[in-house]
Formats: structure tokens, sequence, C-alpha cells
């Protein structure tokens, strides 16, 4: 019993000191990002422009009109990208799960470019991140029904499939769409590649309410899902009921893709990376392991944007396009690693 | 995926029982000629004709049948009274000629031989790696040719078209050794996540070189990668033709090998077939079509994945007819999709490759969903 207790205790001693770590590293890289730039800003504007904001100042505009909007854009998605994948992996029991290989993504693009071609209602840039949310958790359902479908259930290799199936459907009706429509296009055509360059200060306030909605939502049902990592008979015994659990999870996992997604458009594997960081976070989810996943998918989308800022110095990179390379050898060393 | 493999053989014998089998010999040579089957090419190849005369005539300018019929030289066919209204004005017959030989024509072309080297290289994938669901889109190959190419468009934008095919083989090849390699055989589960990983991988490297270079031929590139066939010349045309004879002639020798090869390691080897050789030609002829194909007419997903499944739905007696079968299926499907997209929303063009896609993806979900016993 205290062994076991100490055990507990060190876990928790080492995913306190892993969360500070990464705080410190986020703060640290955020702070990085601000300065960092075209323009050179030294660290004592921040303030000045902050609580004192002369629009005639150049330094101050550049700081609370490009910069400030971009770290927190990427401050919000890279969490609820991380969050999201965290969330699909402890429940689907498949650590190779990410919103954007299982379609998610696809899905909350598809939503928004249909409702920006044919918009219903004046008031769609409200709920954008809402009409990404249900885009994704649509798409998803479909992905769900049919790699669970069979005797053997979700295997990894179905699920994959159904996730580049759903997602290659998804693509190409938006590429139609935004091929036949022009304006669309032009509207969309930064956040459809996945890039910060394109994100303001609006859609970050905008998508907020929604992220905070789905970051609820996965910390009601953390003591739950860490129940469920027993077995789904244990989580039972346990009090916990194993299909609302389920469903409420991937209810939040498309909350926050989609909230995500309406930010900076699709950027893949941050969920993917992040979680596999850590050790031991899959066996034991907790609200600790959240956090610490959320702060490190932070952190790496704020180093990739960074990267993708300063690598081919005068021209900007994508910043999904540096996940995806990171990222798809990461999928490949978790398989192998899962195979052997 | 063994035991669907049996099941599809099982069909097979039950519908060559049915059907006559013509035996032509003449010394040491012998063909068997199974007619269900010849009947089948042959109604896919009126299905070509039609489709192909279909789209010679729609396009924003809508030419006549019999200006077609006289720019291929088959004014023969026509009725004489329409003959003589193609004497009385010939100045448009002469202009239609010149937007058929310019631009339908080649495109056409360049339609065909596309969708026949993708159907024919997914159906060697398919037979390969005794997967279903293997596609050359999926399994990496068709990124590898498509950022070599991307690369050699960018780095030299002067060069003949003609380096472009072998730079996107070697692209191909290196991919498709690369994924062999680390899978250590192409039979299994490894085989396809290696491939898919490594198509993301490409895909987004891609994405990063064309966002990093300063380029004036971007626009050239993304029309390229969309899977458009609107750069058609009979220059590329030529390219692809010969590519895809000598590729077609190699699949056709071999296989009968690789028919036997299905029956299973021991069996095969004391039956005399050199599997490692055999499996070698076919595991790089595929590739090459992939390579060959992207690096003209750019990204055309899926038709590697759909056209051998609908070819086998229909009666073949051997790999070698269904193989026939497949490439004109792939013919048909890429000439129509892009015949589709040029037509249907009139000013604007859709790239094959979407329409494709849309017609593509759902046709992967039902291969999945029938399928959800085995994967």
């Amino acid at each position: 019993m205290s062994l076991s207790a100490n055990t507990k205790t060190t876990q928790q001693w080492s995913n306190r000191s892993r969360v500070s770590f990464m705080l410190l590293l986020l703060i640290a890289l955020s702070g990085l990002h601000l300065l960092y730039g075209a323009r050179a800003i030294p660290l004592s504007t921040l303030p000045h422009a902050l609580l004192h904001y002369d629009s005639h100042n150049f330094d101050h505009r550049v700081f609370v009109s490009l910069r400030l909007p971009r770290v927190l854009a990427m401050l919000l998605a890279g969490s609820c990208l991380a969050i999201a994948g965290y969330l699909l992996q402890v429940t689907l029991r498949n650590r190779l799960s990410d919103p954007h290989l299982l379609g998610l993504n696809a899905g909350a693009s598809l939503a928004v470019v249909l409702v920006t071609a044919f918009p219903i209602a004046p008031m769609f840039t409200l709920v954008r991140p809402l009409v990404a949310s249900a885009g994704a958790g649509l798409i998803f359902c479909f992905v769900l029904v049919i790699s669970s479908a069979g005797k053997k259930g979700l295997q990894p290799l179905k699920l994959i499939f159904c996730g580049i199936a759903f997602s290659a459907l998804a693509g190409a009706i938006t590429s139609t769409i935004l091929i036949l429509d022009e304006d669309t296009l032009d509207q969309l055509r930064f956040w459809l590649i996945g890039d910060g360059a394109g994100a303001n200060l609006n859609t970050v306030l905008i998508s907020l309410p929604f992220a905070a909605a789905g970051l609820a939502l996965s910390l009601l049902i953390m003591p739950q899902l860490s129940a469920m990592s027993l077995g789904d008979a244990m989580a039972k015994g346990l009090g916990a009921s194993v299909q609302k659990v389920r469903f409420f999870s991937l209810c939040a996992a498309a909350l926050l893709t989609g909230s995500a997604v309406s930010v900076v458009g699709p950027i893949g594997f941050v969920g993917l990376i992040s979680a596999s960081l850590w050790r031991g976070i899959h066996s034991r989810p907790s609200v600790s392991s959240l956090l610490l996943v959320a702060l490190t998918g932070a952190a790496l989308l704020m180093a990739a944007d960074m990267a993708a800022i300063s690598l081919f110095a005068p021209k900007e990179l994508p910043t999904g396009a540096l996940t995806g390379l990171v990222g798809a050898p990461v999928f490949l060393w978790i398989f192998v690693r899962r195979m052997r | 995926m063994r035991s669907e493999l049996e099941k599809d053989n099982q069909m097979k014998d039950k519908r060559i029982k049915s059907s006559p089998l013509l035996s032509l010999r003449s010394g040491p040579y012998s063909v068997r000629i199974h007619l269900a089957s010849l009947l089948t090419i042959v109604l896919l190849l009126t299905a070509l004709v039609a489709v192909i005369f279909f789209a010679l005539t729609t396009g924003s300018e809508a030419i006549p049948l019999h200006s077609v019929l006289a720019y291929l030289h088959l004014e023969a066919l026509t009725t004489s009274s329409t003959a003589n209204s193609t004497i009385s004005n010939s100045t448009t017959v002469l202009s239609h000629a010149l937007i058929l030989d310019a631009f339908r024509a080649p495109r056409i072309a360049l339609a065909l031989f596309c969708g026949a080297m993708l159907a024919c290289s997914g159906a060697v994938m398919q037979s390969l790696t005794r997967n279903g669901l293997a596609d050359p889109s999926i399994l990496g190959v068709r990124e590898g040719a498509a950022l070599c190419v991307v690369a050699l468009i960018l780095a030299a934008p002067g060069l003949s078209l003609a380096w472009r095919p072998a730079v996107g083989m070697v692209g191909g090849l290196a991919s498709g050794i690369f994924v062999l390699l680390l899978a250590r055989g192409s039979s299994s589960i490894r085989f396809v996540m290696i491939g898919i990983s490594l198509s993301w991988f490409l895909s987004a490297a891609m994405m990063v070189l064309l966002a990093a270079t300063d380029t004036k031929d971007l626009q050239t590139v993304l029309i390229w990668i969309a899977g458009s066939l609107q750069g058609a010349t009979w220059q590329s045309v030529q390219l692809v033709a010969i590519l895809f004879v000598t590729c077609f002639i190699a699949l056709l020798f071999s296989a009968p090998s690789a028919d036997i090869d299905a029956l299973g390691d021991a069996l095969s080897t004391s039956l005399g077939v050199r599997r490692k050789g055999i499996y070698m030609i076919r595991f790089s002829v595929a590739i090459l079509l992939v390579a060959g194909s992207v690096s003209v007419a750019g990204s055309i997903g899926f038709v590697g994945l759909i056209a051998p499944h609908l070819a086998r739905f229909l009666p073949n007696y051997s790999s070698r007819y269904h193989l026939i079968s497949t490439s004109l299926i792939g013919a048909i499907l890429v000439l129509a999709a892009d015949t589709l997209g040029r037509a249907a929303f009139a000013p604007v063009e859709l790239p094959a490759g979407v329409v494709i896609a849309v017609i593509g993806a759902p046709t992967l979900i039902i291969l999945l969903w029938t399928r959800r016993n085995q994967l």
C-alpha cells in the first residue's frame, strides 16, 4: 500500500516537474516569437504597447496587430489540437490517432468552406468554430462507423485507411468548391494551407469560448477516462458509463479541433507528436497529463511557427507543412515500436 | 487478405468452367483464347472509342462529328450529304482541325495513356502486395516522383520536357525501394503503414519546397500538382506512349508467372518460377508507370485503386486479360473525368485529379466496408 502511494507521488512529482518545465519553455518560446521577426523590436516596447497603445507608433502596431495575434493563435491552436489528439488516443486506445489523420481536420475545413461559399446566415463569422466542430464531428462519426465495423473491431490500419478515405473525399469536395468559387478561395487562401499569417485577434477571441467549452468537457470526463484505462469492465465497476464517456470525449475532441482549425487552418500531427514525447501518459490519463500535453502542443506549434518564419527568412513557410515534416516520421516510429 | 484472394480465384474458376476456351497452336507456341474475356475487351474498346468521340466533340467550341471525322481522315464514314457541307465551309473545318490538333487530341491521348498507366500499376501493386487496398498514391511512390519533378521544374524551368519522366522515375523508384527495404517485404501491414507515412512526409516536403522557392512558374507547378491534363502536347504524349508500351509488354510477358506465383511460395518455386526476378521486374515496372504518368500529368489519384477492382467484376480468364481490361477501364475513367471536368462547369475547368478523387474516395470507402472483416 505504502509502496503504491510512493510511486503515485513520484509519478505526480515527475508530472508536475514536466508541466513546470514545459510551462517555462512555452513562455520562453512565446517571448522569442514576439520579439523575433523581420523588424527587430526591443523587449521594453512590449509593456508600453500593451498598456499605452499608440496607433501612430509603428513598433506598437506591429506588436499588437501582427505578432500578438499570431502568438495567441498558436497558443490556442497548439493546445487544442494536442488535447484533441490525446483524447482520441486515450478513448480509441490507439496511439496513432490524431485529428488530422482521422479526418477531423478535413471535415472542419470542408464545413468552413461550405458555409463561406453558401452563406446561410450573416452571423456566420461568430459561429465559425462551431460550424467547423460540427464538420469535424460528422466526418469523424463516419470514420468511426466504418472502421469499427467487422469482426475484429477497431484496428489501427482500418482506422488510418478510413481517415485517409474520408479526408480525401472531404478534400476533393473542398477543392471542387474552391476552384468553382474564386471569392471563397480568395477569402480562405492563407487559412487553408495551415498558415499562421492569416491569424487575427478577432478569430482568436471568437474561438476562445468554444475551445474553453471543449477543455471544460475534457476536464469533466477525465476521472472517468482514467477509470476506463483500467479496462471497460473495471470502469463499469467503478461507476463510469463507458458509452457516455466515449461520446463526450469525442464531442470534446471535435469542439477542440473545430476551434483550432477555424483559427489557423488544418494543421496536422500536433497531437501525435506532443503525446508521444512523454512516456506513461497514456497508461494513466489524468488532469496533469492533459495539461502537460496541452503545454507541449502549444510549445511545439510555437516552435514550428518560428521555424516557418525564420528558416527561409524573407519567405514564409506554411506551419502545417513543418509539423507534417516532423510528424510523419514520428508516426512511423510509434508504429514500428508497437509492432516489435 | 489471403482468403480474399482465394475467394476471388474460386469465383474466377466458376466463370472459366462456364465459358468456352479456344486453343491455337503452331509449333512450340500456343495461345489460349478465352471467348468471354475477349468479348469483354472488345466491349471495353467500343466504350473507349465512344468516350473518345464524345471528348473530341465537346468543349468550349462544340465541334460537329463530321469535322472530327475529317480530322481523323475518316471522311468515308460520313454520308455524302454531310461530306458536301464540309466542302462548302472548309475554313471552319480547318479551324476545327487546328483546335483538335493543338488542344483536344493531345490532351485526350495523354488522358488515355495516363489512365492506362496508373490502372496497370495499381493492378500490379495489388497483386504484388496481396492487398486490394494498395494504391500507388498510398505507397509514397506518387509523392516521391512528384517531389523530384517539382524540384526539377523549379531548379531548371527551361529544361526539356523529356527530362521530367526520367527524374520522376528516379524519385519514384527511390521512394519505392526505401519503403520496400524498410518494411523487409511487401505483404505486411508494415509496408502499407511505412508507405503512408512516407507519402505524408514527402507531401509536406513538397509544400515546404513550393513555399521556400522564389518562382515565376508557381502557377504551372500548382496546375500540374492538381492533376490537370491542360498542358498536354504531342511531345509529352510521345514520351508517355513509348514508356507505356514498353512497360505494358513487360507486364504481359511476366503475367503468367505472376499467376502461378499467386499459388504460394513453395508451389510456384517447384513449378519453376523465378520469384525474385519476376517480383523485381513487376515492382519496378509498376513504379516506372506511376512515375511516368505523374511526371507529365501531375498527381491523379485513385485510378490505380478503382480500375483493377472494376475489372474484377468482368470475366477475366487470367491476369493477362485482367491487365488489359484494367488498362482500358483506367483509360476510360481518366478520359471521362477529364472531359467531365472540362465540360461540367464550362468556363471553369476542374482538374481530372479532383474529379477522380470525388468518385474514388467513396469507392475506397466501399472497399473498406466490404473488407471490414479482413483488415
